[in-house]
């Protein structure tokens, strides 16, 4: 039976991470230091949240995550896979295991919703069979069933941002990355994507969420990872968005 | 299947890139046309001029003139003598009434009678001799030169050294040309593909991020170049058929260019046309993506 999103087995949760960080720095070329020290374990299924001021290494961490960028110093593991001893070559493989949103949203604005979501299938090579089943689930579990014939010029900002999602996880990923996914959105957009990203996370994906909104943070008490000048200050669970003692 | 599938996605991709971009498409393939019909007028040119040659160089021989009323057993042990030297295949007595009946012969060829008002033409007799290959004209002239018989010796060595120094140049002339208009039509490619892969650099970057492979993202653009390419290719074997019929007695006629040659001549001017066609435009193309995904994470 085909699953839509795959949950998690009970063991791997405690003895498999999703991700794992361990004594990672991050150094750019002209000197300025993104990221010192960071070590973090996040299993699989977990729901995180990932805060901090502008400049305080937040877009370095998912860079390094997605290996847009190799660390500098220390180890990261997304996937089982160690993303600096990766050949070129592996790093698609990599990337299908994880699925990414932007605030900006990233969408094809010459292509309908259907063909953004297949658009991410087709590259990969999935035959059109696949793309035909998968590509609806989707549009279903993110409710633009009814758009799927619609440009994504012809959305709100939140039903755009539905179909980024649904195109991050179309190859099933281990992990979803939300880089400020309400950043462009009203209060009450932002709740309905928060609460298809919770739906998300029942299913058994992990989500790591980069994000501002205080609001959101304090209110859902999950596990908050708190950057600072690059250093890691805070991972607590069941947190707020500012430090409470 | 999942090769089918990724030739049929970059085919599919390279077309809609191609007509997105159609402008500087048209303009990249229309340099390519330009470049392949100069390319197809130097094979034309260098073809008629080597057929020619290979033609003159068939008839090359050396005629020897002899001393007037040579004994026939001198001149018989001349020709015996001349037969043993190297590269000399076959040596013609031909007597002064023969060389006077040419004569006639040459002037009616050209619908004129031969006026000698009542004079005796008294013309010399002669040996042509025949060679295997024209090098050997100046070796076999030196020794004839030894030959007390013989008064005067006429090669056309000259006249064939002239004719390759010719053909040197517009070879070399043709060669810089063609060099010129290739970097031209790489540079543009080059520019083109460039402007559709920074044109596209979102669908790039999302394509990354979704983990397509790098053939995935190359080979669209690669094949864009490889139709600008194909279709320039085409429009210039276009032409070159349209004018090959008026060109086709030339060559045959003028440059001796033999029946054989001439009927293959379109399959290797085809043959050639596209292999420089569709070899320019993948480079050009490759070396424009190969530059953006290096740079790229």
């Amino acid at each position: 039976m085909t699953t839509l999103l795959s949950r998690p087995e009970a063991g791997a949760v405690a003895t498999e991470p999703v991700i794992s960080m361990v004594d990672v720095g991050m150094t750019y070329p002209n000197g300025k230091v993104a990221l010192t020290d960071v070590n973090v374990t996040i299993p699989a299924g977990d729901f995180v949240f990932l805060v901090g001021p502008s400049g305080a290494g937040k877009s370095t961490f998912i860079r390094l995550l997605i290996r847009q960028q190799l660390p500098t110093a220390g180890r990261v593991v997304v996937a089982g896979r160690d993303v600096s001893r990766l050949r070129r070559g592996q790093v698609p493989q990599l990337r299908r295991r994880i699925g990414i949103v932007f605030q900006d949203f990233r969408l094809l604005p010459n292509k309908t919703v259907f063909e953004n979501v297949a658009f991410a299938l087709e590259v990969t090579g999935a035959a059109t069979a696949t793309i035909r089943r998968r590509v609806p689930q989707l549009l279903n579990l993110v409710g633009l069933q009814e758009h799927e014939q619609h440009l994504t010029t012809q959305l709100s900002g939140g039903e755009q941002q539905r179909v980024a999602i649904a195109r991050a996880l179309v190859h099933d990923p281990a992990i979803l990355i939300a880089d400020e996914p309400t950043g462009n959105l009203d209060p009450v957009t932002s709740w309905e994507i928060i609460q298809l990203l919770i739906q998300i996370n029942d299913l058994g994906t992990t989500v790591l969420m980069a994000t501002h909104n205080q609001e959101i943070v304090n209110a859902m008490r999950r596990r908050v990872l708190a950057l600072e000048h690059g250093t890691l200050v805070r991972d607590e669970v069941g947190a707020a968005y500012e430090r409470e003692y | 299947m999942p090769f089918v599938r990724f030739i049929g996605f970059s085919v599919v991709r390279a077309w809609q890139g191609f007509w997105r971009n159609a402008m500087m498409s048209l303009a990249a393939t229309a340099t390519v046309v330009l470049m392949l019909v100069l390319l197809s007028g130097l094979f034309i040119v260098l073809t008629g001029l080597n057929s020619g040659i290979q033609f003159i160089e068939s008839k090359v021989g050396v005629t020897a003139e002899l001393v007037d009323n040579l004994p026939i057993t001198s001149r018989d042990a001349l020709v015996a003598g001349i037969q043993e030297l190297p590269g000399v295949t076959k040596v013609t007595y031909v007597s002064p009434e023969e060389a006077f009946r040419r004569l006639q012969e040459s002037f009616a060829s050209q619908g004129k009678t031969l006026e000698t008002g009542g004079a005796n033409i008294q013309l010399q007799a002669t040996l042509e001799i025949e060679l295997a290959n024209p090098s050997f004209a100046s070796s076999v002239g030196d020794a004839l030169g030894e030959r007390s018989q013989i008064t005067k010796i006429t090669t056309q060595q000259e006249q064939i050294d002239k004719l390759l120094g010719i053909i040197n140049v517009i070879r070399t002339a043709g060669l810089v040309a063609i060099g010129l208009v290739g970097l031209t039509v790489l540079f543009m490619i080059v520019n083109t593909i460039r402007i559709a892969v920074y044109s596209r650099a979102n669908e790039i970057e999302i394509m990354r991020l979704v983990g397509a492979s790098d053939s995935f993202i190359r080979w669209p653009f690669i094949l864009e170049g490889v139709m600008c390419g194909l279709i320039g290719a085409i429009v210039a074997l276009v032409l070159v058929a349209i004018v090959w019929d008026p060109i086709q007695p030339i060559m045959f006629n003028v440059f001796k260019l033999p029946f054989a040659v001439g009927s293959q001549f379109l399959a290797t001017l085809s043959a050639l046309l596209f292999a420089v066609g569709l070899g320019v435009g993948a480079l050009g193309s490759w070396i424009s993506v190969r530059s953006y995904l290096s740079s790229a994470a």
